[in-house]
């Protein structure tokens, strides 16, 4: 096992960049994803580190040794292909011990390691197959097999479960998770779905075009994003974004929008007062962080609601302000008609606030 | 998956079709066999037998064709007395040496045109393919006299050599369209499982069988059926089976019998070679490894 460091690390093709100036130290038995959307990188930057591309600037270490110039074959990683990789003529009990027979295992640990993954997997039946005659599930399953009976330094996996079914992907969330701490092996997962990210990861990193946009726990990444881009990334479903102009009144910040004024708190002025340049902010509220309403108050937004999407477990509200729309999430037995009027009311208290000018966050 | 199967229905039109397609077939068939058939059964009769024909138009007659005693002994004279048997494995040897090395070399050069990105790779791939636009008449002197200055005129490495020649860009164009097909993940899998990039090469080589089948095949058959580099570069030491079929055409004797004993030794051997590796001309072997 082994930590991983990614220094001031660049990747071009061509003249194309890939991967700009990234740098992310990942602990020893930690879980870090690596998300972002498609070309944002990512994949680009588990390749380096498998070694499959070479680095055009900068230095990977595992633990204390620079791996730069390893190849594959001696870096002691293992790896998940997107699309399995499997040997295509090989059953599933050999695609397993290839790794193993590369290294010169005896047949005795071949066999013991294999029937321990196969059980954690519950692939024990399908050990005598060829790839062809399995599902896809069970291909994953098995390209999972292959990486951990040789108990690496590193997990690589890149985006293992993209292509499964809904409900079979959130059942192997949860082992996946469940497999890495129980092996305790580093482990980097690339991904673009930000559920699998969040549900899995202790530790996430953000990437867009090329560029790391926030490394931190899930929660930080969800509660405090660093920028605009990182807040309409992560969350489902999205923010809200508004363009608003923020008004001095009393000591206190007021955020003007064409459809609604609203107070900003005595600690948010503060954190905005030694930062805020210009008048014009982005304001970004989540949508479970706004409540609806048929009664008006003192601080709430009237609008015309569009359309209601029930989802069972919520219920989203699409509505129509003066000119902006907002999403807005909501109990289920809500009950408002298309067309009716609501009042909304923000959570002040959790709302977030950008430079219109470079997306980065005052809070 | 969706049914691959056609829906046709039939139309006055196309039961015409399937008529007129069955008499083709039928004319092609009686065409591409007979002389097959000829061959091989005048190779069992007496010289006389052989040339016994019913008069034009009497069809009633045809049985005469078979009536006859069969004999080997064309084959015996063949084996025996004409040396057949080292031609044969003149044949043998520089035929299969010839697939062989122009496997073993194409197959290498066929993958790092596939997978590794290099200056001037589109030109060079050109000019591999290029060397067989020109007839094999055109390079028949220079190589002559090449071969003659390294003494290889009348040997089998000789024959092996030139074969390749004409093989070997041939292997690199057929396989490299295989290896293309191949997926990056699975070497790359292979790669990361603790393989050298030749292991990952080796690793993915039973994908590319059906391309390996089949240029093996058609590496044999331009090797074993050629007349020209066989009649030049080989004569003397390394004589193979159709330049020394030729020689039994003399001037005061064409032995007919040993002639057609002598097709039926050529060709017999190519025919079972088709479907000794007709297994692996089918495709699809990589189905359901990869997601494509």
């Amino acid at each position: 096992m082994a930590s991983v460091t990614i220094t001031n690390v660049w990747k071009y093709y061509g003249k194309t960049v890939a991967v700009k100036d990234l740098n992310i130290h990942c602990e020893d038995g930690e879980f870090v994803s690596v998300l972002g959307p498609s070309g944002c990188g990512k994949s680009s930057t588990l390749r380096m580190l498998a070694g499959l591309e070479h680095i055009s600037a900068g230095d990977i270490h595992f633990g204390d040794m620079r791996v730069n110039e390893l190849e594959p074959k001696d870096r002691d990683i293992a790896m998940v292909f997107e699309n399995y990789a499997l040997y295509p003529h090989k059953t599933v009990y050999e695609n397993m011990a290839n790794p193993l027979r590369l290294r010169g295992s005896s047949e005795d640990l071949i066999e013991k390691r294999i029937a321990f993954a196969a059980e954690m997997l519950e692939i024990e039946h399908l050990l005598q197959r060829k790839p062809m005659e399995l599902s896809g599930g069970q291909k994953q399953r098995t390209a999972i097999g292959r990486a951990i009976v040789r108990e690496p330094k590193l997990f690589l996996f890149d985006e293992p479960i993209a292509h499964l079914d809904a409900k079979l992907r959130a059942r192997m969330r949860g082992e996946l998770k469940l497999m890495q701490r129980r092996l305790g092996t580093t482990m980097i997962y690339v991904t673009h779905d930000q559920l699998e990210a969040m549900s899995m990861a202790d530790r996430i990193a953000v990437m867009h075009n090329g560029v790391l946009q926030q490394l931190g726990t899930p929660q930080e990444i969800y509660n405090h994003p660093v920028n605009e881009w990182v807040a309409g990334f992560v969350g489902e479903p999205p923010m809200n974004f508004f363009d608003c102009e923020l008004v001095e009144e009393g000591g206190r910040f007021v955020l003007v929008h064409p459809a609604f004024r609203q107070m900003v708190s005595e600690a948010q002025s503060a954190l905005l007062r030694g930062a805020l340049r210009g008048t014009s902010v982005r304001m970004g509220i989540r949508p479970d962080q706004i409540s609806i309403g048929g009664k008006s108050t003192v601080e709430s937004v009237a609008g015309t609601i569009k359309v209601t999407e029930p989802l069972g477990g919520d219920t989203l509200v699409n509505v129509d302000l003066k000119n902006a729309q907002l999403l807005v999430k909501t109990h289920p037995d809500f009950s408002g008609a298309m067309g009716e009027t609501c009042h909304l009311t923000f959570d002040t208290g959790r709302w977030h606030f950008f430079a219109s000018d470079n997306g980065i966050a005052y809070f | 998956m969706a049914s691959r199967d056609v829906v046709t229905y039939k139309t006055p039109l196309s039961r015409l079709l399937n008529v007129v397609i069955v008499i083709f077939l039928a004319f092609y068939l009686v065409w591409t066999i007979l002389p097959l058939f000829l061959m091989f059964v005048s190779s069992f009769k007496d010289l006389l037998a052989a040339f016994q024909l019913p008069p034009v138009g009497a069809f009633s007659q045809i049985g005469i064709f078979f009536d006859f005693e069969p004999t080997t002994k064309h084959y015996y004279n063949l084996f025996y007395n004409l040396g057949f048997s080292t031609y044969l494995m003149n044949s043998i040897i520089a035929a299969g040496g010839s697939a062989v090395v122009s496997v073993v070399l194409g197959s290498m050069a066929a993958y790092s045109l596939s997978r590794v990105d290099f200056r001037g790779k589109g030109d060079l791939f050109f000019w591999i393919i290029s060397t067989r636009m020109a007839p094999v008449v055109a390079v028949l002197v220079p190589l002559y006299a090449i071969f003659r200055g390294f003494d290889l005129i009348g040997t089998r490495t000789g024959l092996i050599l030139a074969y390749t020649t004409f093989n070997l860009p041939f292997a690199i164009w057929i396989l490299k369209g295989f290896f293309d097909n191949v997926p990056f993940a699975i070497e790359e899998a292979s790669m990361v499982d603790g393989s050298t990039r030749f292991q990952a090469f080796r690793a993915i080589l039973p994908l590319v069988a059906p391309g390996i089948g089949a240029f093996l095949v058609l590496c044999v058959l331009f090797a074993w059926n050629d007349f020209l580099f066989a009649s030049i570069i080989g004569s003397g030491g390394a004589k193979t089976l159709p330049p020394a079929t030729r020689e039994l055409v003399q001037p005061q004797n064409i032995q007919w019998g040993s002639i057609m004993a002598a097709g039926v030794v050529t060709t017999v051997p190519m025919m079972f070679l088709g479907l000794l590796i007709r297994r692996y001309l089918v495709t699809g072997l990589t189905m359901g490894a990869v997601r494509e």
